[in-house]
């Protein structure tokens, strides 16, 4: 099924909803999903997203994914994510396209290059409890990894790309294998809050240590993939360190819930900045260091001078 | 849903075209699909148009990779074939009963509602797949990454809430064609090291061994699963107590 959706299409250009009627002008393009190419887009005089698709019904299963949540999440203080579904007819080929709400932001790793690593301990805390809403709606967001989470000013996060969420229970259908468990043989690949959790390790373990990261895909052998590898790279990290006790337990699935993830997340930060903040509330090396020096050089004239 | 997953490296020399038997598969409910492993050198023009051939003829994909990209091709091909092949059988239902073309000519809320019973087909409905594995002199240094594929396809079919198994054949076979080294089962164990005592040799009878598979969907069609091994390991819900007797393949 190949249409012209393949390729990207200009700015300016004008999609009119066959079914809805709606009126889409495309800016530019926001980025390349699973399925399709999502740009972003003005209705009248608002803004928002609008993937367009290659395969009818491979977007429609996104789309009904989004209102699902929409659906569940309705008490939620929030605007829905989906707000049509529709084909175009874009160079005399039909197109199908659904129109969702615009999330303004910058990769993860991309937001603390420019603001700084200490921002992480904020957007994880942030990340897992967004986790945890998913999770008790009954979903599993799966695909979790440093394209697919947003953060905006002041470390506010949203996932995006909901094309591989998974129900509860079911197999995860989309995954990228660094992120995934069943690669580092450290679990099924069975949708539970667990596989995210062990995804959402692996992210930060991408995001500040990359290098190490994919030095270390490329030369463990397949059988040797093992969760404790993931766990050497963390002790050996000096941002990461302090929240070894959190990536342990997220890489062997050990927490209760996604909120006791949250929780843990929480409490090692705290810990981590606490243990920064000590040292420097004592005398700073350098300065003992010239005490040191001075009372040598003071004893060493006082010597001189008595016996000299 | 049946399917053939053919892991291979280059054209067939002997026996009846593989081309035939692919056509011959899918006409007996089996899609065939085709993963074309290389890491240096070409296929050569024969080879990888072979390649596409019996894809097609098998109702099947076909992918031409590195050693490197097969475990993810080999999972994403079996599942967009699941998907493919639910499709097709919704559409079918779609021109007899409603008398439209497919899905695409659905409003889009009617849509939502038939791809949600797609989705739930796809993820419920029993699946086999049959890896048959080109075992010639020229696979020799791939093994390992076959292996690996197998091992993460398993991974993915025992994830799966239908019932999901998995065999492995390989060719050429000692004496014969083909030979089977693990029969239906939904385990990853049992895949462990599948090649380590595999003798190579240089034939490439890949029509012959497509026909062998063919027959074993046949053989164990309508046999109870508990004549594996390891009955334990095929219940993935502990809901069932003992054997799924009722369970025909």
């Amino acid at each position: 099924m190949i249409t012209s959706s393949e390729k990207q299409l200009p700015p300016g250009t004008l999609l009119t909803g066959k079914w809805n009627g709606r009126i889409y002008k495309l800016e530019r393009l926001l980025g390349t999903g699973s399925n399709g190419h999502v740009y972003l887009a003005s209705y009248g005089r608002s803004a928002c997203a609008v993937k367009l698709g290659k395969d009818v019904s491979d977007l429609q299963a996104e789309a009904n994914i989004l209102a699902s949540l929409d659906h569940r999440e309705k008490g939620a203080k929030r605007r829905p994510f989906l707000l049509d579904v529709d084909d175009a007819v874009v160079d005399g080929a039909q197109i199908p396209f659904y129109a969702m709400q615009y999330v303004p932001g910058v990769t993860v790793r991309a937001y603390l290059r420019k603001h700084g690593p200490e921002w992480a301990g904020i957007i994880g805390y942030r990340l897992l409890r967004r986790l945890s809403e998913l999770h008790d709606a009954g979903w599993i967001f799966s695909d979790l990894k440093n394209d697919n989470l947003l953060v905006s000013d002041y470390g506010q996060v949203a996932l995006v790309d909901y094309g591989g969420m998974t129900a509860n229970g079911r197999g995860i259908r989309q995954f990228t294998e660094i992120y995934d468990r069943g690669y580092w043989s450290a679990g099924s690949r069975t949708a539970e809050p667990s596989y995210d959790w062990f995804s959402a390790a692996v992210l930060w373990i991408h995001v500040l240590d990359e290098k190490r990261l994919l030095h270390l895909t490329r030369t463990l052998l397949p059988q040797n993939r093992d969760p404790g590898e993931l766990l050497a790279l963390v002790k050996t990290n000096s941002t990461l360190k302090p929240l070894s006790g959190w990536f342990e337990k997220a890489l062997r699935g050990k927490f209760a819930s996604t909120q006791e993830a949250a929780e843990c997340w929480r409490e090692a930060v705290h810990g981590a900045s606490r243990a920064k903040s000590q040292p420097s509330s004592r005398i700073p090396a350098w300065m003992a260091g010239v005490f040191a020096v001075s009372l040598l050089l003071c004893v060493s004239l006082m010597a001189i001078w008595l016996f000299g | 849903m049946n399917q053939i997953l053919l892991i291979t490296d280059g054209g067939s020399n002997v026996g009846l075209s593989p081309v035939a038997a692919a056509a011959q598969a899918y006409e007996e409910g089996i899609v065939v699909n085709v993963a074309g492993v290389l890491d240096e050198g070409s296929l050569g023009e024969y080879g990888a148009s072979e390649i596409a051939e019996i894809a097609k003829a098998g109702g099947g994909i076909s992918r031409i990779v590195s050693t490197k990209q097969l475990s993810q091709t080999v999972q994403m091909m079996t599942r967009q074939t699941v998907v493919g092949t639910i499709r097709q059988a919704v559409n079918e239902e779609l021109r007899q009963v409603f008398g439209v073309n497919s899905v695409e000519s659905l409003p889009p809320p009617k849509r939502a509602e038939v791809v949600r019973v797609m989705e739930e087909m796809g993820e419920t409905a029993p699946l086999k797949v049959a890896l048959l594995i080109d075992a010639s002199a020229s696979m020799k240094p791939k093994l390992l990454a076959v292996e690996e594929a197998i091992r993460d396809l398993s991974l993915s079919l025992q994830a799966r809430s239908g019932d999901s198994m998995a065999a492995v054949f390989h060719f050429p076979g000692e004496r014969e064609d083909c030979t089977l080294d693990a029969p239906w089962t939904s385990s990853t164990e049992r895949l462990g090291s599948l090649f380590g005592r595999l003798r190579m040799r240089g034939t490439t009878p890949t029509g012959p061994a497509l026909m062998r598979v063919i027959a074993y969907f046949h053989e164990s069609y309508g046999k109870i699963v508990s004549e594996d091994e390891h009955p334990a390991s095929l219940l993935k819900r502990d809901d069932t107590d003992g054997m799924r007797s009722d369970y025909v393949v």
